[in-house]
């Protein structure tokens, strides 16, 4: 009996390895298996509002041209091109491109000037809602000259409009989604099977498990050197990490600072650092809870929030969760933007001088209970912090001691982000953290976040002041310009201090150390996955295993 | 038995329209709306939201909504995921099958070890290994089933690389494999994953088969078995075990509702895309149509495993007689 179970055992075994063939040598053979933090909704790109999307999206369908390794955004320096091999400007208002001609669809049809004419208008779109259409909105169209030369006419000449017109629009095959209603895009066939014109093409989706992409080896922008890449989903951080070190993946995009330390102790996976897109900030709510046209009793005193930003420590609060991965934003900005600006005049840490402005204000512990108050009042806020983001839990801990010290009380509610962000959207709150993720660009996410009437404007912060630095900067003619009025943006927020601006990550992402070649770009850490490699001598099995 | 059972699949097909109505009530009262994004890092303009909630309908009356759907589901229709852009029933068909394997092969280890170990004790009752398998099981009946998980994990997946740490088969080899070599690949992937909720679930049955085995070795009839002279082994296993296997039945009935909805930390821990994960995402998405299918085709599972387990009693045990009482 026992033999039998044995037999049957070693036959199932040799199936096993029957089946690994391992048969691809040479340059470009290579499986990249790369931990997917989540699953994405849909592939069609103006249907998709997340990153893992994004990530996929990179691969499967090409742009006009994209952001260089600078990740300039002003004028077209430094682009590289994708689809237009070349563009010029017919006036200040006018870009015409070029279309490469040896551009296929993965199903083999041309390129055209169509498609591009077709995307962009899926994208101004009301009815699809694409996040792309706020960007386009001085494009005032787009036409074809012929084929393959397609021109941009904008309602007016601004520094970021070439950014505006390539980076945004990812080009669809109109051939195969004139037809879908675009009330019905959102759930056409085409978001769960893709066909578009990059230098991978898509293969299968598994929902809950893996998304596979094999190299299109007729790339018009070159041959990949990786023939297979395999999104792994997995729902938690720790657990992607595990498949790194366990050998099961091979790329992982932003680990966690809890995991570092397991990372770098593994002799197999190197770490790559880079800019990362998110900012992190304590913002006050500036009108009352509940009642938005009166401001609210404690953060309507600029004073108030002056003290209480004197009052935090956040050289030492980066420090004990973050190490060195992360830095103190001089405003509301990720390491990724050009605005980041170390000159700009911020509020240094200094409690006494916090306590002497509070004192100052009226706000002394009268009864001796080791809070603040005034006129029977107690100084006192709720902070909200989302449940899901470890980092925010431990930052409003720290937070609530350092307040303490001063007589300020904190009380801390963790709540689901979609509640969290309700009571915000709503303004039944007091002060919460939150983080924002940026484009390349700040001109949309400071629009949204920091101007009157921004649709994640919780703070409520409005100041005509700051408002007129904003159009300047997106007005500006030149980078110079641009720059200076960025900064005079920025300086009038610090000095108001709608918020408290913690942190900024530097994202690190680990790949395996067979891996060769690997840039990330910040911005979008997979846009140059085409370009890696895997040398013959260091292939595994996996990377030789031919797919049926 | 015709009656009882036309009887019990009535009273079935009332609890899950039950459980349909008050999933549908609470989800929809719940805070938060569906198309807000997961993460708080990206942002959706209140018109899109307003225009979103206008396409699927939630802008009507919770009445007029509530009609709709029991209409929809008359027909069998579950409607589209918000989250994931296609129907329903694809998103159920996908995570159902993983979640059916997961809990089978969780139930064969949770009653076979259980029962073997029970009957074990029982053997050798208040001796030493008594005692130890006792706090071993009451060790694994108190452990955190997430801690178990990531600890099989910690040690078969990354220290000793035996065992894979996540999914239903090797993304990059699985669809390669002959058939054969794809269900020894997906068995490998079941090791961990059933065997943390076999472990959970098989101590505490061992606890109920221990108590059960003790209760049966002191009756007449064991005794007389051992006066005809029978050996100690047929003794327990013949004569012993079948009766005091009996309340483990009625346990079964009991556990499948907990292994086909409650796994939803293990199917986190191990990647392991069944209905519990696909569930408590789609509530932290409010995908309304998702949640509630998901509360529908759980409370029938339910339902029928209830109804096999009061079967599986009668076949098991001559002197139950479904439907006696209302007969009598």
């Amino acid at each position: 009996m026992r033999t039998r179970a044995v037999v049957v055992v070693a036959a199932l075994a040799a199936l096993t390895a029957c089946g690994r063939r391992p048969g691809c040598t040479g340059d470009y053979c290579g499986t990249l298996v790369i931990a997917g933090l989540g699953e994405p909704s849909t592939l069609l790109p103006p249907a998709s509002d997340d990153a893992h999307a994004d990530a996929v999206a990179d691969q499967v369908f090409v742009k006009l041209a994209d952001l260089g390794p600078s990740g300039n955004t002003f004028g077209d320096v430094g682009f590289v091109p994708e689809l237009a091999e070349r563009w010029e400007w017919d006036n200040p208002r006018t870009i015409t491109f070029h279309l490469d001609p040896n551009a296929r669809w993965h199903d083999g049809r041309p390129v055209r000037a169509e498609d591009v004419a077709f995307s962009f208008d899926v994208n101004t779109d009301s009815i699809v809602n694409s996040r792309a259409r706020a960007a386009l909105a001085r494009v005032r169209r787009v036409t074809t000259r012929d084929s393959l030369t397609v021109v941009f006419h904008f309602s007016e000449a601004y520094p970021e409009m070439f950014y505006d017109a390539v980076h945004h629009v990812r080009i669809l095959p109109a051939h195969l989604l004139r037809t879908v209603p675009r009330d019905q895009l959102r759930t056409a066939a085409f978001g769960r099977a893709p066909v578009g014109a990059g230098c991978y093409r898509f293969v299968a989706w598994k929902a809950g498990q893996s998304l596979e992409l094999a190299a299109d080896s007729t790339c018009f922008l070159g041959r990949p050197h990786i023939r297979r890449l395999l999104w792994r989903f997995t729902p938690d951080p720790s657990v992607a990490v595990t498949q790194l070190v366990a050998g099961e993946a091979d790329v992982y995009e932003i680990v966690p600072p809890q995991d570092f330390e397991r990372v770098r102790a593994d002799s197999q996976l190197v770490t790559y650092p880079y800019a990362g897109p998110y900012y992190t900030f304590l913002g006050f709510n500036l009108r009352a809870r509940g009642d938005t046209s009166l401001p609210h009793p404690l953060f309507g005193d600029r004073q108030l929030r002056r003290a209480l930003t004197l009052a935090t420590d956040r050289q030492q609060l980066v420090q004990s969760v973050f190490g060195g991965l992360a830095k103190i934003p001089p405003g509301p900005m990720p390491l990724l933007w050009a605005t980041w600006d170390s000159t700009l005049r911020t509020l240094p840490f200094d409690s006494a001088a916090a306590a002497r402005i509070l004192a100052a204000n009226g706000w002394r512990d009268h009864d001796g209970d080791g809070v603040r108050d005034r006129e029977g009042q107690k100084l006192g806020f709720e902070l909200l912090t989302p449940t899901t983001s470890a980092s925010r839990r431990q930052y409003a801990r720290l937070l609530q001691e350092q307040f303490r010290r001063i007589g300020v009380a904190v009380e801390i509610t963790e709540l689901d982000p979609n509640v969290m962000t309700q009571r915000m959207e709503t303004g039944n709150y007091d002060a919460a953290l939150e983080s924002r993720q940026g484009d390349p660009s700040p001109i949309s996410s400071i629009a949204i976040v920091w101007l009157a009437g921004g649709s994640a404007n919780y703070c409520r912060y409005d100041n005509p002041v700051f408002a007129d630095a904003y159009a300047r900067a997106t007005g500006a003619t030149s980078r110079v310009e641009a720059l200076r009025a960025w900064r005079s943006a920025f300086q009038v927020l610090l000095d108001d201090a709608p918020a408290i601006w913690l942190y900024s990550q530097q994202s690190v992402a680990v790949v395996h150390r067979r891996v060769a070649d690997v840039r990330i770009r910040p911005d979008a850490p997979y846009a140059l996955v085409r370009t890696w490699r895997i040398p013959p001598d260091r292939l595994i099995d996996r990377d030789r295993v031919e797919r049926r | 038995m015709t009656a009882w059972l036309l009887r019990r699949l009535a009273a079935s097909v009332a609890i899950v329209f039950a459980v349909l109505t008050l999933t549908f009530i609470l989800i929809h009262l719940a805070p938060g709306t569906p198309f807000r994004p997961s993460a708080d890092d990206r942002t959706v303009s209140p018109e899109v939201i307003a225009r979103l909630n206008r396409v699927y309908g939630l802008d009507r009356p919770l009445a007029v909504q509530y009609l709709k759907y029991i209409g929809n589901v008359a027909r069998g229709e579950f409607g589209e995921s918000f989250s994931q852009h296609r129907p329903v029933a694809r998103a159920l068909a996908d995570a159902v099958p993983n979640t059916v394997l997961l809990g089978v092969a969780a139930l064969a280890i949770e009653f076979a070890l259980g029962i073997a170990l029970g009957a074990y004790q029982a053997a050798r009752a208040r001796r030493r290994v008594d005692a130890a398998l006792s706090h071993l099981t009451l060790f694994f009946y108190s452990v955190p089933t997430f801690w178990l998980g990531l600890a099989l994990l910690l040690v078969f997946g990354q220290w000793l690389h035996w065992l894979p740490v996540g999914g239903v088969g090797d993304p990059v080899v699985h669809d390669s494999l002959p058939w054969a070599g794809r269900v020894l690949d997906t068995l490998r992937h079941l090791v961990l994953p059933a065997g943390t909720l076999g472990l959970v679930g098989a101590a505490g049955t061992a606890r109920y088969q221990r108590a059960a085995m003790l209760e049966v070795i002191h009756q007449d009839y064991i005794r007389t078995a051992r006066a005809k002279g029978l050996t100690e082994r047929r003794v327990l296993l013949r004569h012993a075990l079948r009766n005091a296997v009996l309340p483990i039945i009625t346990l079964l009935g009991l556990s499948l509702p907990f292994l086909l909805t409650g796994a939803v930390l293990v199917e986190t821990v191990f990647s392991w895309p069944g209905m519990g994960k696909l569930a408590a995402d789609a509530i932290f998405a409010r995908d309304y149509p998702v949640v509630t299918a998901a509360a529908i085709l759980a409370a029938a599972m339910v339902a029928v495993s209830s109804v096999a387990a009061d079967l599986l009693t009668a076949v098991a045990d001559p002197r139950v007689r479904l439907g006696a009482r209302d007969a009598a």
